[in-house]
């Protein structure tokens, strides 16, 4: 089960995007009926891509090699010449155009999330998410939202990289000189990494204003090695609480492709795609809500400076998962090690000085591509 | 429509001139290009295309463009790198109340510090262009990527 889109993204009946599970190309479109929809974009006749715009509105869906035509929910609805002409050529008499529609996923929408898979016997969503990351998900996304654009960003490096990186609490203020100057996070603040019960999805989340300046860069002496920098416009680090409890900052990982972000007032959902094994794509969504004012929007689209490929704070994360693909790439079968926040079970700890949720992806991943150890801890 | 000559000479500085200084690495002097109250943007074509105000780098005024190079000469850590813009022809659509709106187009190739070369982005200009006197500066930069999935990262301005 991977997450897909956002609700938003295809607003309008006929609207389609194109989007990915794994590698595999899929249509996501909405019906007439209002129907959410997802196929393999995957001619069934000669395998051609079928739909070449990566978005667009549509009532049906022709592939363009030979005009096969399928319906927004996949089946197989027009094949020119079937009976052939004048008494000759054509599909044989047992060809069932029934037999032959597009490879279906199946759906699921929580909150205006789209959820997509190739299996029938999955979890329940909510059962899936677990309790935690309904409840802060649903935080970000349960109210109508304003869709404000997307960021992509191709990385060199395997996609599990990324995934290791937003479930690190550890690195953000280390790598990132912004969070740690500014107070976005730091490893002195009211903060924690929690997982769901099987440690597969993660939330990592701080209280900015919950240190104090002078005890945090104590803290941190002999990190930061020179003078910290300051901001003439601070509008970009001023913080509108807009959630029940005022966290400042969470980064929310669902197994397996997705993040869902809010940095201050910057909202978004990333979703990560492998590039074969040496490369990944993310894709940023960013959105507001649709009851934002003309000035909330224009703070989001500030405080977007932070995020994304070209983000004061997250452009490090694309060097950093360069730096280890690179230099672990040349020689596999070396480790590293994972114990920040302590070794053997795995639990919620109230620290950002904590890798656990790193060893939960893994733990989840080698599970499921059985290659767990005998023993090991889930 | 006939350009002043004057007009197209102070233009043709600017675009070439604020190039070099990007690839020189001369950041304080490509700051100085810009107006007093300016903008600079670059936004992923995609997000132009569709009406979405999201960009990549969003500095709605000079104080935060001023900010963002600070940051990035102090706080950033970002991939090793040399620039160089190739730039075309600056097309002059219009000049009025002495502001020149003028389009081209660019490339910029990344090269690592070991020598290798890539082309790191393609894209357009869409610029408001102030012309007093001797000196032209930009009153808003416009950068729209048509590479607007970005190669590993974006750090120094395009």
């Amino acid at each position: 089960m991977v997450v897909a889109r956002l609700e938003a993204e295809i607003p309008n009946p006929g609207d389609y995007c194109v989007t990915h599970v794994g590698e595999t190309p899929i249509v996501l479109n909405r019906d007439q009926g209002g129907g959410i929809n997802a196929f393999v974009n995957r001619c069934a006749h000669r395998g051609a891509e079928i739909v070449r715009e990566p978005f667009g509105n549509l009532a049906d869906f022709t592939c363009v090699y030979h005009a096969w035509c399928f319906s927004p929910q996949g089946d197989l609805i027009g094949v020119p010449f079937m009976k052939g002409v004048n008494g000759k050529g054509g599909m044989p008499p047992s060809f069932d155009m029934r037999e032959h529609g597009l490879t279906k996923l199946k759906v699921a929408r929580w909150n205006g999330v789209v959820f997509g898979s190739f299996s029938d016997d999955t979890e329940a969503l909510e059962d899936y998410l677990g309790p935690l990351m309904v409840e802060h998900i649903g935080e970000i996304v349960g109210r109508p939202l304003k869709l404000l654009g997307h960021q992509r960003q191709r990385i060199s490096g395997n996609w599990k990289l990324y995934l290791e990186n937003v479930r690190d609490a550890y690195h953000a203020s280390l790598l990132h000189e912004f969070n740690r100057t500014f107070g976005l996070s730091r490893l002195t603040q009211v903060s924690g990494g929690y997982m769901d019960a099987r440690h597969r999805h993660s939330l990592l989340f701080q209280y900015a204003g919950s240190d104090q300046d002078a005890v945090a860069r104590q803290a941190y002496a002999t990190v930061q090695r020179g003078a910290y920098m300051t901001l003439n416009d601070s509008e970009i680090v001023r913080f509108v609480k807009e959630n029940p409890r005022g966290i400042t900052t969470r980064i929310i990982s669902v197994f397996p492709n997705a993040v869902f972000h809010q940095i201050y007032n910057c909202i978004g959902m990333r979703r990560v795609r492998p590039l074969g094994p040496g490369a990944l794509e993310v894709l940023f969504t960013m959105f507001g809500y649709q009851d934002d004012d003309e000035a909330m929007t224009r703070h989001r689209v500030n405080q977007a400076n932070m995020v994304g490929p070209a983000g004061l704070i997250s452009m490090e994360d694309g060097e950093a998962i360069e730096l280890v693909q690179r230099a672990t790439a040349c020689e596999p079968g070396r480790s590293g090690v994972v114990e920040m926040g302590g070794i053997g079970a795995m639990g919620n700890l109230d620290t950002r000085v904590n890798e656990v949720p790193v060893r939960g992806f893994w733990s989840y991943y080698s599970e499921l591509m059985g290659i767990e150890p005998e023993g090991a801890l889930r | 429509m006939i350009i002043d000559p004057l007009v197209r000479g102070l233009v043709d500085d600017l675009l070439t001139r604020s190039a070099m200084l990007i690839d020189r690495d001369d950041l304080d002097g490509w700051l100085d290009c810009f107006e007093a109250e300016s903008r600079y943007i670059v936004m992923p074509r995609d997000n132009r295309d569709r009406g979405f105000p999201a960009a990549l780098i969003h500095c709605d005024n000079k104080v935060r463009l001023r900010d963002r190079i600070v940051c990035l000469r102090h706080a950033n850590k970002f991939n090793p790198h040399y620039d160089r813009h190739i730039v075309s022809a600056g097309h002059i659509r219009s000049v009025a109340d002495g502001i020149a709106a003028v389009e081209l187009s660019f490339l910029v190739a990344q090269t690592t510090k070991t020598g290798v070369s890539s082309l790191f982005c393609a894209g357009l200009y869409e610029d408001r262009i102030r012309v007093a006197g001797p000196s032209a500066k930009f009153v808003e930069r416009l950068a729209v990527l048509d590479t607007f999935s970005v190669p590993t990262l974006l750090a120094t301005p395009v």
